[in-house]
């Protein structure tokens, strides 16, 4: 028998973390491949006019980096069964090569006996949090490899 | 202007979406996931799959096909929308292939300090047997139109 890896995991472990960096071009690109235009995501003038410090990220492009903390930790993307957040402050991207940094962290919540795992991710930008109420439910497959 | 509330329970014309390798390619690159499943298909059906599959997030190109319907439809510009939140449930992967459409609801229209937040409702079904493939939630915040101020001309 394959002992199920849910049954190494408890509530309040840290799966995973992650730094990623958005750049002005990680914005162009996004836009591009989801078909979001919104000019507050490129264009700084439509940005600041709308009451916006500068260019903003897509909240989406955020969540989409947080869901790769999730996919590379368990592999199969179709292992995420439910995945949402809350926009709750906008990341604002500097015209620079740098960008801007978006710490990951994955923690469980919930380890359920359907072999589902809840997991509540934090996501900051400058220690304050981008995503709020980010949370996760994930299948565990029975022969994922047991490393943290 | 406010949002007049008797728009609520306005369901849109079913969007169809067709997922292609190349558009999962494209936006997998776009988030810089390098995860194997999106782009090689021995990769994917090591996990069951049988082909390719698209990134949970991808969701969202379908799911603002219908926003797109409901935006003009109201006569929001998309500078004024600020995305609240977001969830998806998914009951089934995406491989390539599939065929898909998506029906849009405006569940509510609430005023807050002078923006409106719109509850919007997708409901995206495989097009061939009527499946559920992924129900989205999301919020959406329009400011007023007054905040454009003079830059009327884009």
């Amino acid at each position: 028998m394959t002992e199920r890896v849910t049954e190494q995991l408890a509530v309040g472990d840290v799966v995973a973390d992650h730094t990623y960096w958005i750049t002005r071009e990680n914005l162009i690109r996004y836009a591009g491949a989801s078909g979001d235009f919104n000019p507050i995501h490129w264009n700084e003038r439509v940005a600041t006019s709308v009451g916006l410090p500068n260019v903003i990220a897509h909240g989406m492009l955020t969540m989409g980096l947080a869901g790769r903390l999730l996919t590379d930790w368990l592999g199969d993307p179709a292992a995420v069964v439910e995945y949402g957040a809350r926009f709750a402050r906008p990341v604002v991207v500097p015209d620079d090569d740098i960008g801007v940094a978006v710490r990951v962290a994955a923690a469980v919540t919930a380890v359920r006996d359907d072999g589902l795992v809840a997991l509540e991710l934090t996501v900051k930008v400058d220690d304050q949090k981008v995503l709020t109420q980010a949370r996760a439910l994930c299948r565990l497959p029975a022969d994922r490899p047991s490393q943290s | 202007m406010p949002i007049d509330p008797s728009v609520v329970g306005r369901v849109y014309p079913p969007q169809f979406y067709e997922v292609s390798r190349e558009k999962i390619r494209e936006f997998a690159e776009a988030i810089g996931d390098a995860n194997p499943a999106y782009v090689d298909t021995a990769a994917a059906r090591g996990y069951g799959h049988g082909d390719v599959v698209a990134p949970p997030t991808f969701m969202m190109i379908i799911v603002m096909n219908g926003f797109d319907l409901l935006m003009k439809d109201l006569g929001i510009e998309f500078a004024r929308v600020v995305h609240v939140d977001q969830r998806f449930t998914y009951s089934r992967s995406l491989p390539v292939g599939t065929r898909v459409e998506a029906t849009t609801r405006l569940d509510g229209v609430r005023a807050v300090a002078g923006n409106d937040l719109l509850k919007i409702r997708t409901e995206v079904r495989d097009e061939q047997d009527g499946t559920d493939v992924c129900l989205s939630e999301a919020t959406l915040l329009v400011r007023p139109e007054d905040l454009d101020g003079g830059d009327a001309s884009d």
